[in-house]
């Protein structure tokens, strides 16, 4: 008995403690732990990223509170940017972004959100690179080695796509490329970058439009390759792969963003400090290294250039969406 | 013999002094998250991840699948002695565990757990072992219709059950399988069944919730009704004789604990699955083989040998597809993977050949932390068992605190809380009207895999249901459907078949 009312008192003290810690004056300091939310499941992309983020500020003590990634993944993202709505003036909210933030809204507009006035948008860290890739072993995509002839054999039908998910940016994708190319294909949605890639392996589907890291494995080891990836100029991990741009597809280009939004109706001098919080994140070292090792590309973007940017994003998607149904 | 050099390598790198005690401490960590309901391995190891930026991977990775694998014998503790499930890998060591508690075989049942929970584990990495690359391929060809017909089994298992009032576990199946639509629809990627619009419906009912709710507070209710609050346990001794006769009951478990290894095994290395579906299946399968199992749910020894065993062999199974193929085997894994990735490591096919230092002082830890954990439990088995000698009166209300917080934990939402209670007087009035509740529990988790891989191989095949019996293009997925047919037909043809029988 008397350890439980150890653990208690301890307990209580602390809380105390937690409780009659004053708050100062500007500059903005964080008074309590910072909820970082995750509109995606654990062991995605975006889950991936808020992990080292978390990971590089407690390393280095970048903040002086706590970092807590939060996954909400409800919904396509529905159920976190509900949750980051209600949080309208929450100086410890932040959350990071897919592209499932620019789509969401437009789908589901049963939830009642606002793109452009429900968040405060901060920052944007990196952009994630797309590119098709075959199975090396693929029974239907024999003899296939460039994108050309892929979309040659694409065209007679009867190919299977892997993404994942549904009406997410693979199947927007997706979309967008039949009706570039005019060709059909069937769409097998599933739940995780790596899933997808597996069903590539494994020979349930023939093609898929996974990031870099989602097939880095498999294409080390030389079970998949790449096509095409979609962006003006190659990329430095994945040297032999042609860009969209150089085979004469300027149309097919599309990234995935990953930036931090926090709840509207923060003071300046709150947004002032996550938005420096995180360029100090984006200049660390390690966090440089890791992810141009893993083929995205580093793009900071702050203030009314953002805010253009999302803009654009947006209008674009809700195009594709439009085209798509 | 390759293999015994890099297995002794890795067991020599997880004995290097800093590898060795992370592994101890991990250990520990693991076996209080897995205790505490609602923090399970999953949360458990997402909270430690950026810790282990300050160690080299290798000494990352060990402490971590210690965590992983300490939880996993914790979350028995939580649902003997408590009867709420303290991780969702260990609800089904309630349906046995709780009962034998409530006899005064508390002792058995956590011994029980802590041996079988050995066995499995080291059966596990034995096979882990041995055949890694092998497996790895039959992970790879385990599509979505082999998954939808493997699924099926598992239901058929649960269905089959002689003893049970089938359409009564029907029903029950139903309710699972009806609560597990509710959240995302993966196929079309819309919401759906979010009732009043309520956002905390988006992320669907966690699987904790219903079984925390449906245990934790349920038997609760149960316990003060039945007893006026006036709960006597019997009384405890702590003696080799005691000792003695728990593992005397082991004995006659030799079925519970192949079935829990090579099952949970088989289950964990399956992409997706993890050690809560392997414990459920391992029970259920369990049960329908055993000779007497109508003692299954009233304190059967083999009840609690089964899952445990298959959790612990799951987890180590779960480490496969993620290190050969870089895909999660289970919600824990794919934190574990998004580490790795952070270390600066490619899981995937190359790693056993680029990094073995990394791998086999993985897989030698496994070993280590196997006989460490099994050491730490029962001794600490004693301590466990003073929960017990608190009166009712004060152990439910921190029963009511530790549902409510578990409750809370996995998704942070307060809506969850309230759903928890919900189920847990749902329960309540489903145990007093006779049905099973263990099925609903099983359908929730089961359905939403079952309910992706049907409808992906339903993609695939045009809408036609042949898929899953075309024994030319899908062998491994139409044996599975046979034999989980003959498995649900089975309570139906046995009378006739004893009556035809007996009489010639």
């Amino acid at each position: 008995m008397t350890l439980i009312k150890k653990i208690s008192l301890v307990l209580v003290s602390l809380s105390l403690v937690a409780v009659s810690s004053v708050s100062s004056a500007k500059p903005f300091e964080p008074k309590k732990p910072i909820e970082l939310i995750i509109p995606a499941g654990q062991g995605g992309g975006a889950d991936e990223i808020a992990r080292l983020v978390q990971g590089v500020i407690e390393k280095n003590d970048y903040a002086s509170k706590p970092v807590i990634p939060i996954n909400k993944q409800g919904g396509s993202g529905g159920e976190a940017m509900t949750y980051v709505k209600k949080k309208a003036g929450d100086e410890h909210t932040l959350m990071i972004t897919l592209n499932n933030v620019l789509t969401t809204p437009t789908n589901q507009p049963e939830l009642g959100i606002d793109f452009f006035n429900d968040f405060t948008p901060l920052a944007r860290l990196i952009t994630d690179t797309f590119l098709v890739w075959i199975a090396t072993e693929g029974k239907n995509t024999q003899g296939v080695e460039t994108f050309d002839d892929f979309i040659a054999l694409a065209k007679q039908g009867n190919l299977v796509a892997g993404g994942t998910g549904s009406m997410s940016e693979d199947e927007l994708l997706l979309g967008m490329m039949r009706g570039q190319f005019g060709f059909d294909a069937k769409y097998v949605p599933y739940s995780g970058g790596g899933a997808v890639a597996k069903g590539l392996v494994g020979g349930e589907s023939d093609f898929t439009l996974n990031n870099p890291s989602e097939q880095m494995g498999f294409y080390q080891s030389g079970d998949s390759k790449a096509l095409v990836m979609m962006t003006p100029e190659r990329n430095s991990a994945f040297p032999e792969v042609p860009s969209s741009y150089e085979l004469g597809y300027p149309d097919l280009e599309y990234y995935m963003m990953r930036a931090f939004m926090a709840p509207a109706g923060i003071d300046a001098e709150v947004e002032k400090y996550y938005t420096g919080l995180l360029h100090t994140v984006y200049s660390d070292n390690e966090f440089q290294t890791f992810n141009i090792d893993d083929g995205k590309l580093m793009s900071w973007l702050e203030g009314f250039g953002l805010k253009d940017f999302l803009a654009i994003e947006y209008e674009k998607h809700a195009e594709i969406i439009k085209n798509f149904n | 013999m390759e293999v015994t050099a890099l297995l002794l390598q890795g067991i020599f790198t997880a004995f290097e002094p800093l590898n060795l005690g992370l592994l101890i401490f991990g250990c520990l960590v693991g076996l209080f998250v897995g205790a505490m309901p609602g923090l399970g391995s999953v949360n458990g190891v997402a909270i430690l991840i950026p810790i282990t930026f300050i160690v080299p991977p290798t000494a990352a990775i060990i402490f971590l699948a210690a965590v992983y694998y300490g939880a996993m014998y914790g979350g028995a503790i939580s649902s003997v002695m408590l009867g709420i499930p303290g991780a969702s890998t260990a609800v089904a060591t309630v349906f046995d565990g709780r009962p034998l508690a409530v006899k005064g075989e508390a002792m058995t049942a956590l011994t029980a757990a802590a041996v079988g929970s050995f066995v499995g584990g080291t059966v596990s990495v034995i096979l882990f072992t041995l055949f890694a690359p092998p497996l790895a391929e039959v992970a790879l060809r385990f599509n979505a219709p082999e998954t939808f017909a493997l699924m099926v089994m598992a239901f058929a298992t649960f269905v089959g059950l002689g003893g049970d009032d089938i359409p009564k576990t029907v029903f029950s199946i139903l309710i699972g399988l009806a609560l597990s639509t509710i959240g995302l629809d993966l196929i079309t990627g819309k919401p759906r069944l979010i009732f009043f619009g309520m956002p905390g419906f988006l992320h669907g009912i966690n699987f904790l919730v219903l079984a925390i709710g449906i245990y934790g507070i349920g038997e609760m209710l149960w316990t003060l009704e039945e007893t006026k609050g006036k709960v006597q346990m019997s009384k405890l001794s702590v003696n080799m004789k005691e000792v003695g006769k728990a593992l005397g009951a082991l004995k006659k478990t030799f079925l519970a604990m192949n079935i829990g290894s090579f099952l949970g095994f088989f289950v964990g290395i399956l992409p997706a699955a993890g050690a809560t579906p392997a414990s459920l299946m391992s029970y259920g399968i369990t049960k329908q083989l055993s000779k007497n199992s109508s003692e299954f749910g009233h304190g059967a020894v083999a009840g609690v040998v089964a899952p445990e065993t298959a959790n612990n062999s799951a987890s180590t199974g779960s480490m496969l597809p993620m290190l050969t193929l870089g895909i999660p085997g289970s919600p824990t894994t794919a934190i574990l993977l998004g580490g790795m990735i952070l270390w600066g490591l490619t899981p995937g096919p190359l790693l056993f050949t680029q990094e073995p230092e990394f791998v086999w002082g993985l897989i030698g830890s496994l070993y280590i932390a196997n006989f460490f954990t099994l050491v730490l439990n029962i001794a600490l088995i004693p301590a466990f068992l003073m929960v017990l000698r608190i009166p009712f009166a004060i152990l439910a209300p921190v029963i009511f605190v530790l549902c409510v917080t578990g409750g809370y934990a996995p998704t942070q939402s307060l809506h969850d809380v309230w759903l928890m209670l919900l189920f847990g007087f749902g329960g309540y009035v489903l145990r007093k009207l006779d049905y099973p509740v263990a099925p609903a529990v099983l359908s929730i988790v089961l359905g939403p895999l079952a309910e992706n891989a049907l409808r992906q191989s339903l993609i695939l095949s045009d809408g036609s249901m042949g898929i899953f019996f075309d024994f030319t293009a899908k062998p491994i997925a139409a044996v599975i459907m046979y034999i989980a047919i003959v498995l649900v037909l089975m309570p139906a043809f046995g009378p006739i078949y004893r009556k035809l029988f007996k009489k010639a």
